[in-house]
């Protein structure tokens, strides 16, 4: 076998990727918003409409011929590491998710969760029919609305010094559950063409990786702590993880489902104590990044011209699906119409999970060409209105009586 | 000479080396203050939650370090996903010593050898084990008190040495 491509070729546009993410996601920080907005625009920076035209340009100069190296932000080398970086945060999201603190959330949290998928997922799907998409299309851009990223409402909460409250519990634990109905739904789409099929598969994945995981889970890593190498339990925990990642991807439910249901495991041991630190290590300081400059490298620049009305009403949908879908849960969990309304405003942000599901539908082919561009476009704007406007309604509906 | 002693010392059962004062070692219920829990923190490096102090079912333990991480100026993760840990003095989401403690425990028995003590202790970086019966608080083992054992185990296993030769 010949390597046509060597890690070499790639390792220029990594180092810039890695840099440009961190500087970017340091900016935000500082203005209080979230990195991934930066890392997101350190990716449109890169990407073919930035610096990306500048790629494998080559000028002389007296005489010197200079040769700029290539940018590849959308090679197949560069998708692997994206790729990985999905996969490990998340496993990530899975080893932070603690089965036991989930089962004490209470009923307002449920309710809330629920209403802030269904509402949004119908909503989401009827703007995308409305404006021409595909049946297929239009449940992908209602299952992009379904999962809150809740960073920056935690973050407001706390300010408003309101996080210990019954509204910041609640939202804080149904953003939790949102994500994983998030993950599911869409697990559950994929294979709508084979209903009998993934219900069957579905069945197994869970029966086999999830229950039967649970009660050896114990046993398999003090044995994997049997192995007295450095880091050796790690090596196992992330063979775990791939194996997880892979069965599930078989199973036709994709790897994060897997990836995420290796970390729910994990996170119930003892010993995930000491690989949690680990695996945050290699997800944050280099494969994730990469995924999200991923995302923004990807983008066609142009798709945004066109999907002005279409994008604008999504974000509209978005918020009002969010606001009405969890305030009516709370309401109905018997919260106050304030609260209710507290509560619903806390999960509008979308970032991290509305993405993932954006990108693996794009590389799996369920959406292809300018559909693909214009989804992904507008589900990039989506995320950045939804997290920047969440902290000014937030605080509105703590500050004005009604 | 030294290697019988430590294989001797190694082979020594937890309750026969654990202090007998139970009413000395830091205990707290898990519905207990967090104030009450710094308060204990003035003269103890951790403490043992119980369930309750009659049922003295050990649920967990708060250390110096989970103390910090509550104490130092909140820095919020950068992704928002999964479920952040929001625990924080200064904006008052602990309230009670089981919103602090960790519950993923290592334990040791009374029937268990000083050698597998040690084990734990180097493998899990940590220098206090809770020693219990079934669910039970029954004592506590620190590296310290075995430091301490083992000093005077060389004092005490040279003398009969001495003896013997002699």
């Amino acid at each position: 076998m010949i390597f046509t491509v060597t890690i070499v070729d790639i390792a220029f546009s990594l180092a810039l990727a890695l840099i440009i993410a961190r500087v970017m996601g340091y900016f935000f920080d500082k203005l209080k918003q979230p990195t991934v907005i930066g890392e997101i625009i350190a990716g449109i920076l890169l990407g073919g409409f930035g610096l990306g035209v500048l790629s494998g340009f080559t000028f002389s100069f007296f005489g010197l011929t200079i040769s700029l190296p290539q940018l590849s932000y959308t090679s197949d080398e560069f998708r692997f590491f994206a790729d990985l970086g999905i996969l490990l945060l998340m496993f990530i999201i899975g080893l932070e998710t603690s089965i036991s603190k989930l089962k004490e959330v209470g009923k307002p949290t449920f309710f809330v969760a629920f209403g802030g998928v269904i509402l949004p997922l119908i909503l989401g799907s009827i703007a995308g029919t409305l404006f021409g998409f595909s049946w297929q299309e239009s449940i992908l851009i209602g299952l992009m609305l379904v999962a809150t990223s809740i960073g920056v409402t935690v973050r407001t909460l706390a300010d408003l010094h309101v996080l210990n409250t019954n509204v910041g519990i609640t939202v804080l634990g149904a953003a939790v559950i949102d994500d994983v109905l998030g993950i599911i739904a869409f697990a559950l789409i994929l294979g709508i063409y084979n209903p009998l099929q993934i219900g069957i598969t579905i069945t197994i994945f869970f029966l086999i990786f999830l229950y039967l995981g649970l009660k050896i889970i114990d046993k398999v890593m003090n044995l994997g702590e049997k192995i007295n190498l450095p880091k050796s339990l790690l090596s196992i925990s992330l063979a775990i993880f791939l194996f997880y990642s892979f069965f599930a991807d078989r199973c036709g439910i994709t790897g994060i489902t897997g990836a995420f249901v290796a970390g729910l495991l994990i996170g119930q041991t003892i010993q995930s104590k000491k690989i949690s630190d680990d695996v945050k290590a290699i997800g944050y300081s280099f494969f994730v990044p990469l995924f999200f400059v991923g995302v923004g490298a990807s983008v066609d620049l142009t798709a945004f011209l066109v999907i002005g009305v279409f994008s604008v009403v999504v974000i509209i949908v978005g918020i009002i699906g969010k606001i009405v879908g969890c305030g009516i849960g709370a309401k109905l969990a018997g919260m106050s119409l304030r609260h209710s309304l507290q509560v619903g405003v806390g999960m509008i942000p979308r970032m991290e999970v509305a993405l993932i599901i954006v990108s693996i539908a794009i590389s799996r082919g369920l959406i292809t060409g300018d559909v693909a561009h214009q989804i992904l476009a507008t589900t990039i704007v989506t995320t950045i209105v939804t997290t920047l406007i969440t902290p000014f309604l937030l605080k509105a509906t703590f500050k004005y009586r009604f | 000479m030294k290697n019988r002693l430590i294989t001797g010392f190694y082979e020594l059962k937890i309750k026969q080396v654990i202090d007998k004062r139970i009413w000395d070692i830091p205990v707290i219920e898990e519905k207990d203050d967090i104030e009450n829990v710094l308060k204990i923190f003035g003269r103890r490096h951790h403490v043992w939650v119980l369930k309750s102090q009659k049922s003295k079912e050990l649920v967990g333990v708060i250390t110096e370090h989970d103390i910090l991480s509550i104490l130092v100026p909140k820095k919020f993760s950068a992704y928002g996903v999964g479920m952040p840990d929001i625990r924080s003095l200064q904006y008052e989401t602990v309230t009670t010593a089981k919103d602090l403690m960790s519950t993923k425990m290592i334990s040791c028995g009374p029937d268990d050898t000083i050698k597998n003590v040690l084990q734990k202790m180097a493998r899990y970086q940590i220098r206090r084990l809770p020693v219990v019966d079934g669910k039970k608080l029954v004592g506590e083992i620190t590296l310290h008190q075995m430091i301490q054992r083992y000093y005077e185990a060389t004092q005490y296993y040279s003398l009969v040495e001495n003896k013997k030769e002699g």
